[in-house]
Order: C-alpha cells, then structure tokens, then sequence
C-alpha cells in the first residue's frame, strides 16, 4: 500500500480523499494558494505545499515535481482540474508515481469521445446519432454540415472535458450561428481545445448514471444508478438513488448495459456511465467519467462502500475484494449541491468569509464541505460548499431528512442556494420521482408557512427594522420569486 | 413606541413595539391590537444570524442587510416595511443614504461634511477583493455626514455616508 499520497485538489473532495487517507494510515501531502488557505482540506492534511499561484493545479509538471519533492508514491486527482488527462497520467507514470485513476492510454481512448461513441455502438449499445468528427471554430461551414446532416433539435458539446463547458442545446438551425461561437470559445477557456462535437437532443429526457467499480485482476461491479436530471445554470445540483420513475425491468437493463460497456473500455478503479433515458424509453450511453465523482456520496449511503478506498486500494494492485452478489443496495440517498451563489446577482460565485456556518446533523445525514465559521469562499474556484446527502429506507424517509437538514444549514456571510434547493426538493414533481428535464423549465412552489408563524416573522422583520434603522421595499430574485427557468436547462439555448 | 405596517409574503401586519434596549430582553409588542411576548436577543451584528423567541416559538433568521428579504428555515421571505409614524419616519431606501456595497476597507475619504457634490461624484474609496472602488454621489447636494474615516473596515450594507 502507498505511504504518502500528493491529493492534486483542494475544498470538499480534497477533504474527502485525506479523511479516507487517514482512515488507512496513509500519509497526506495538500496544496493551496494563498486564497484557500483557510481551507480545511490545508488543516487535515500532514504536509502542505503552498501553490504560487492557482493556475498550478492544472500544471500537470508542477504537480509531478511536488509528489517528487515530498516522496509521494501516489497522487490521487480528485475530479476536475487533471482528473481525466492522459497526460497527466501519463507523467506520473513516468515518474514513477502511480495515478490513482485509469492508466493513461485507458484515459486517451475515453478522452476521444466520439471513437467512445462508436466503439460503444459497435458492441450493440444505442448511442445518440453524431457527428462525425470534431470541429475547431475555424471550421465553421462543416459544423453547419454537419447540423444539416443531423438534424434538430441537437447538443453542442466541447470534445474535450466535459462538466457542462461548451454545452448548449440548439432547437433550430437560426440558433447555430449564434451559439456555436460561444460554445467554441467556453470549451477552449475550459479545457485550452475549442473542438466541438454535435450529438442528436433528447427532450425531455433524464440523466442517468451507472457507478462502476473494478480492479486490475478482470472483476468488475456494479452499484446502482444514480438520477442526475435536475439541474441550475448546466450543473447537476439534485442527484439520488434509485433513479424513482425506472421500472425494475429498465433497471437490471440499465445495469446490463453499463457493465457491457465498462468491460469494453476495461475500466478499473472507479467509473462512470453516463445515460441519457428519453421520453419512450430508451436508452443510450452519452459518455463516460473514469474518475470518483461530485455525487459519489449518494452511492456511498447505500453501499456502505467507501469509494476513495476502493479506488486507492485497486491502484495498488489490491482485488476489489467483494462481488457483484456481495454488494447491496439499501434503501434510498439523495444528494443536493449547496454552492457559494448569489441569487440576486443572477447566481454568480457569492466569495467571502463565512460569518457563521453551522451545518446539519442527525440519523442518515451526511455533509461533505471544506468549511467551516470564519473559513473564507475563494473567489478563483467552484462555487460549491458543501455537499447534504441524506438516507433513510424509503424515498418519502430520505427526502424528509434531506428537508430538515436544509432547513437547519445556517450560512451567512455569502450568498448561497439554498432557499433554491428548498424549493426544489419541495416541488410536486421532484416529490412524486416523475421529474425530466423540463422539470427546470417550470416556477417553483413558495415556501409554505402556517399563519401565526407568519405573525412571527413580522415580529422579527420590525425589530429588524428598528434594529437596524432603515426602511425596505421587498424585493426577491427574479428566479426564486417566478420561477428559475431561464438560466437552468440542462442544455442552455 | 414604533408603529410599523410589515408585509411578509403579501400579508400585512400592524406592529407596535417598545424602545428596544441593546441587551437581550423580554419585550410585549402588539400586533393588529394584539399582545404577543417576545425575547428579543441581541447578537451584536446586524449580519448575523438573527434570533427570537415569540411566544415560546424560536425563529433563526438570516436578514437581508437592506431587509427586502429574510430567510427562515421556512425557505425565502419578502419582507416590506413601512413607518407609520410620519414624523418618525426614516427617509426611505433610495435616498441619499449610501451604504456599503460590499465589504471592504475604506482607504480614502474625499469630501467632507458640508461640501457640495454632483451626481456621479467620487465621494469615498473602498478597497475590496484587491480592487479599489470609488463610491460615487447618488444625487447632487450637501455632503450631510461621513460616517466612515481611512482604514475603517466595514460590512455589506453599513451606511458610510449621507448625501442631503
């Protein structure tokens, strides 16, 4: 087993991988810039390493240097930043470092997302139509092309990398012309590759993940579905499982199918398949994500396996240890993403120091975060905050601790989402499992207060007033007082 | 006395409250006529987390600055308040009362109190997230009060100024 591990990530996931570090006995190198000093993944680990500068997580020698520096014989991701780069991987490799991740040619081949496309058709797999090849923004003619070829409604998205950068839906050919430059240059801000490939739009339709584990010694398992439908500003914010509206049939299929393809692409560690299910339906693999991922937690509270110790353990050459019979699904976990956004400024990054910050408790609650009071929100990185998963034996049970639990988050010193996240889970249709993704397309329910605790609340806003000396005219952010729709479809027009 | 018409969510309240002292206190305030007993508790901020007890019912606020809004575990509330005692009244938002659009620090005041200002004139900067922002005149006038001086720190919403 590895004696240190370099954790290439910082907030909630650097946090993530060090606990599990510790739990194993295995010593943690961190990193951090002077803005996210403050946060707790720097104080949980044994070692750290001040970054000159951000843009240093994404330096795939840099990162090397320092594992080397600090006699790191592993270096585990995270998600994002370098995750997912064969390059990366690849300079590890060499330097004798293991990258606690898929080998650098398995990442290469999955990087190629439409050679994933068709290998994964060609094993008899539905996969949506697509275009051929990529295309750089210069190539602007064949990109029409290939719209004409294809059809609408159809989804840009960048070649490289994935997370929603680059993404936009187009319903018809006018919108082409408009938004192909700005998908081109969204990919090349995010990934340094302005490739875009066109895939055929599904509406309405629900995302759907399958979570993979396997190791180097042929076994691979599979731990349920995850439901990734509900989204703001083209990230995932709801996620849960058991996906609510499948039937047990669409589900062993769904299963099926995901080890098919896991298999195909020889997936080790940690995997993702990626689904999109439509309105008749039917499946089809969109793509694939070989590394732990944002909503792991949700499979965590039903397996009771600890994915980050899977993965390290199967980067060690170790087996995966159990099989597809040892595993059981339990009951039901949903997951909600609780970002530093500010809904008065059209959900923009709200940075700063968290005054207070006191976060839920009790039975089948978890919270992932890198902060805590007096911690400050970094203006440079991911909103998000923290992480609220609950569990229970039921969806109703679940869903009801996941309700208290928002409730009782207090944040303030930034502006967050959650009266957002409220409401969310709080809508009939998210309540009834039914939702798509035209669940974002629809206003929100208020919040519902019985009367004399509305008589209270007066109280309280007058001695507020007094408190404070000022007169105020209400006023509530366009989203959460009439709806959210316009900035939150899964694929922005 | 204060004589307040709240509106929380479209529903419209007639509050009447006694001087509030800075301590945490127990005070009975009416409403539409009506006694109710309240624990009014002090948290030294007006940022912070607010809390009260109303009636042996505990409340954990979080206050908009400029108390359009407040958040309840209820979720999101709008709030609208009106003075009913005209002579008491404050001026209303949208004065010249300039607040603190953000946190920062003050680095430079450049008017004093009396001076006359134009609309749009530079009157204080605030030094925030390593940018220096000039705030500027909402309204020509009179310069009536600087409430701020260089090096002061304030928080979102402190009034740092008031133009007549």
């Amino acid at each position: 087993m590895f004696r240190t591990i370099l954790v290439a990530n910082r907030g909630e996931i650097a946090v993530r991988i060090i606990r599990t570090c510790r739990d194993m006995g295995i010593q943690t190198v961190a990193l951090y810039d002077d803005s996210d000093l403050s946060s707790l993944h720097v104080r949980l680990a044994d070692e750290c390493v001040r970054l000159s500068s951000g843009t240093l997580y994404h330096d795939a020698a840099a990162l090397v240097q320092i594992a080397r520096d600090c006699g790191a014989d592993a270096i585990h991701p995270g998600y994002g930043f370098l995750a997912e780069h064969d390059e990366f991987a690849r300079a590890c490799e060499e330097a004798g470092i293991v990258f606690i991740g898929p080998s650098s040619v398995a990442l290469g081949k999955v990087r190629d997302k439409i050679a994933t496309l068709e290998a994964v058709r060609a094993a008899g797999i539905a996969v949506p139509r697509h275009s051929p090849r990529a295309y750089h923004a210069s190539e602007w003619e064949a990109l029409q092309d290939a719209a004409e070829r294809l059809g609408y409604p159809l989804v840009l998205k960048s070649y490289s990398g994935g997370r929603g950068h680059g993404t936009r839906l187009v319903r018809e050919p006018a919108q082409l012309e408009d938004m192909a430059p700005h998908a081109h240059s969204a990919a090349q801000t995010a990934f340094g590759d302005d490739r875009l490939y066109l895939e055929e739009a599904f509406l309405p339709a629900r995302y759907l993940e399958v979570q993979l584990v396997g190791d180097r010694h042929g076994n691979l398992v599979h731990l349920g579905e995850r439901d990734g439908t509900i989204q703001h500003n083209h990230r995932k914010v709801v996620e849960e499982s058991p996906a609510p509206y499948l039937t047990d049939a669409q589900r062993g299929d769904l299963w099926r199918q995901a080890l098919t393809i896991g298999r195909l692409l020889g997936c080790t560690g940690v995997c993702t398949i990626e689904f999109v299910l439509d309105a008749q339906g039917r499946f089809s693999f969109t793509e694939i994500k070989a590394r732990i991922q944002v909503e792991h937690p949700v499979t965590e509270m039903r397996t009771g396996i600890d994915l980050v110790r899977t993965q390290i353990q199967v980067a060690a050459g170790e087996p995966l240890g159990f099989s597809q019979n040892d595993v059981t699904l339990r009951g039901c976990a949903m997951q909600v993403r609780i970002n530093a956004e500010d809904p008065w400024n059209h959900y923009l990054p709200s940075p700063g120091c968290l005054r207070r910050f006191r976060f839920p408790g009790g039975p089948g609650l978890r919270v992932d975060t890198y902060a805590y009071s007096g911690c400050d929100v970094p203006v440079h990185y991911d909103p998000l905050l923290a992480k609220v998963v609950a569990w229970d034996d039921t969806r109703a049970g679940a869903l009801g601790r996941l309700r208290r639990a928002v409730a009782d988050f207090a944040i303030s010193g930034v502006q967050t989402n959650l009266t957002l996240i409220q409401r969310i889970i709080n809508a009939p249709d998210f309540v009834s499992g039914t939702y798509d993704s035209d669940f974002g397309r629809r206003p929100l329910p208020g919040a519902e207060v019985p009367a004399e605790q509305i008589r209270d609340l007066a109280i309280a806003a007058a001695l507020a007033y007094i408190r404070r000396g000022i007169d105020s005219s209400g006023v509530l952010p366009d989203r959460a007082g009439s709806g959210w729709h316009r900035d939150s479809r899964k694929l922005p027009q | 006395m204060s004589k307040l018409s709240i509106t929380i969510d479209g529903r419209t309240f007639v509050v009447e409250t006694p001087p509030l002292r800075r301590i945490t206190s127990e005070i009975t305030v009416q409403v539409d006529g009506q006694p109710v007993n309240v624990l009014a508790l002090e948290t030294g901020s007006p940022e912070l987390l607010d809390w009260l007890i109303v009636d042996g019912r505990p409340y954990e606020l979080f206050v908009d600055p400029n108390l359009r809004w407040m958040r309840s575990r209820f979720g999101l509330h709008q709030v609208e308040v009106r003075d009913l005692e005209a002579t008491v009244a404050r001026p209303a938002s949208g004065d010249g009362r300039i607040k603190a659009p953000i946190p920062g620090l003050i680095t430079r005041v450049l008017v004093s109190p009396g001076e006359t200002v134009e609309l749009g004139q530079p009157l204080l900067v605030l030094e925030a997230m390593k940018m220096e922002n000039e705030i500027r005149a909402p309204r020509s006038g009179r310069v009536a009060q600087v409430h701020v001086a260089p090096g002061q720190s304030v928080a979102l919403g402190v009034v740092v100024a008031e133009v007549e």
